[in-house]
């Protein structure tokens, strides 16, 4: 896996996240279907967004962890407003918060949810797309939902 | 308690406007600056020698360029990232420059084209760690107004309501900037053609949406003597308090909300989040008009909320009934603000600020006023007194 700043998928035409040297653990640990955040030596927190030191405590004696991938649905937004053509054939979509059991809110879309299913408080677990060869990004599904794709 | 610097009541004042808001197919970002410039000057009987110091934001003209094609040199220039939580930080330090010596008049200007080349806007949703506005490109979380769609979720979330409850806060600007004459939305809006206007990211609907324009807009700071010379009144910068950031303070957000990694909690502003008033020694009472930053209606509430002249969760009811509108108990951003007037950064809303203090405003002018306060989310503000 490679830092990447490539802002769209030329084939595709879908936005794609930057990999920044150090996120690199996070995105190579989505590539595996696995969820992995910083947790933090000193006072044992995980925080989101990733960065060079703990926020609560500012110890820069952290781990790489293992996150259970279970939350709740903490917000959502619905877009009806294509930004680009790739998104013309998606809206309208939810973007959602999801706050995790370990504490850390993440930025997300759920798979395979019609949107009116789409409820604050209702409890998800991670999922994982593939958007590249080199790229997955760490999604969410309701809880108790089969992992069809 | 905070100590504030008491000395700084009344101190500098905006001796000088210019302001341009619409369509300029055929002008660029610094063309609009100077022009903005020259009516700022104009407006203040004040010579470009006499202007020692430059504020620019990014976006638009660059401090540099804008220096060279105006043919003066000044001893203080600086430039800053342009968003709307910027501009009260950089009227509050033309202010300190001018009170500190380092400059006699600071000349805050900018241009900008709604479309141009080169602007951070069109990469910073890829920063890292998420957009400046909560952006994940990767996701469909783009654009500022993900910000206020999360924020206002979150608020009817906790407080109860719905989109609706914004549609009074969209009508009352619209009124506003029907009396407005440079005003770029002026159609009247109806209860009903609010709440057909199309979803743009929901609970948020086109209408919930400031639009982008052409513009210029200059504030020229000098101190409150020199200001007493000047062609027109002196609108004095009474207090201030900073922007405030960090985890719990997202942008476009109020504190409480639980955006990002906020958190959750009923957000009542204590004595220590409102130094300015001590600071201009004035309290919520003495505000004529309240100046607050629109890009969406939402922050409307938000502002409300955060300077408490509405409990939390209770700024959804304040804002019905006209008690926002000209007339109403508390007036809020009687040009029709970025919603309505326009959007020249937020520079166009100090802007009317100034001109109602200097009762220049025909129809749309708040009787008697005497105190305004700018003063937004992130608890960043500046009471201007006439």
């Amino acid at each position: 896996m490679q830092t990447s700043t490539k802002m769209v998928d030329e084939k595709t035409g879908r936005y794609l996240p930057f990999i920044y040297p150090e996120e690199l653990p996070f995105w190579e640990a989505a590539r595996n279907r696995k969820l992995t955040l910083q947790r933090c030596g000193a006072c044992e927190k995980a925080w989101y967004p990733i960065g060079p030191a703990c926020p609560y405590c500012f110890s820069t004696k952290w781990s790489w962890a293992p996150m259970s991938g279970r939350g709740t649905l903490h917000n959502y937004v619905v877009y009806h407003k294509a930004w680009t053509k790739w998104f013309e054939s998606r809206v309208p979509y939810a973007v959602v918060q999801v706050q995790l059991e370990e504490g850390p809110r993440l930025t997300a879309n759920l798979l395979d949810c019609d949107l009116k299913d789409i409820k604050i408080g209702l409890p998800v677990e991670a999922a994982y797309e593939d958007v590249t060869d080199e790229i997955t990004l760490v999604q969410f599904r309701l809880s108790g939902k089969s992992s069809r794709v | 308690m905070t100590q504030v610097a008491h000395t700084l009541r009344d101190k500098t004042a905006v001796s000088g406007v210019g302001l341009l808001l619409g369509d300029f197919p055929d002008r660029t970002a610094l063309s609009l600056a100077i022009d903005a410039y020259q009516l700022a000057l104009d407006d203040a009987g004040l010579k470009r020698e006499d202007v020692d110091g430059v504020i620019q934001l990014s976006f638009g003209s660059d401090y540099d360029r804008f220096l060279e094609a105006v043919g003066t040199d000044v001893r203080y220039a600086y430039q800053g990232w342009s968003h709307g939580r910027f501009i009260a930080p950089m009227l509050q330090q033309a202010a300190l420059v001018v009170e500190s010596g380092m400059a006699k008049a600071v000349a805050i200007v900018h241009g900008r084209k709604r479309r141009a080349f080169g602007q951070t806007a069109d990469t910073e949703m890829w920063r890292q760690g998420l957009g400046p506005h909560g952006e994940s490109p990767a996701n469909g979380a783009l654009g500022p107004v993900y910000g206020a769609a999360v924020a206002a979720q979150r608020y009817f979330h906790m407080y109860g309501g719905s989109s609706e409850d914004l549609a009074p806060i969209a009508m009352a600007l619209r009124k506003h900037a029907q009396l407005n004459p440079i005003a770029v939305r002026k159609s009247p809006m109806t209860r009903e053609d609010y709440l057909s206007s199309r979803w743009i990211v929901e609970p948020l609907r086109l209408l919930d949406c400031c639009q982008n324009n052409d513009g210029g807009a200059c504030l020229i700071v000098t101190s409150a003597e020199r200001a007493r010379d000047c062609k027109k009144p002196p609108v004095y910068i009474s207090g201030m308090q900073g922007v405030h950031a960090g985890r719990q303070f997202h942008n476009l957000t109020l504190p409480g909300l639980g955006v990002a990694q906020q958190e959750v909690y009923n957000y009542t502003p204590s004595k220590e989040d409102l130094y300015a008033y001590q600071m201009a020694g004035v309290t919520q009472k003495d505000i004529d008009f309240l100046i607050t930053y629109d890009a969406f209606s939402p922050l409307v509430l938000f502002g409300l909320e955060r300077f408490g002249f509405c409990g939390p969760g209770e700024a959804r009811e304040f804002v019905k009934d006209g008690r926002i509108e000209l007339g109403g108990e508390l007036p809020v951003n009687t040009s029709g603000g970025l919603l309505s007037e326009g959007h020249v950064v937020g520079w166009n809303l100090f802007i009317e600020a100034v001109r109602q203090l200097r009762h220049e405003c025909g129809e749309r002018q708040v009787k008697n006023a005497e105190i305004c306060q700018y003063g937004s989310f992130l608890g960043e503000t500046i009471i201007f007194r006439r």
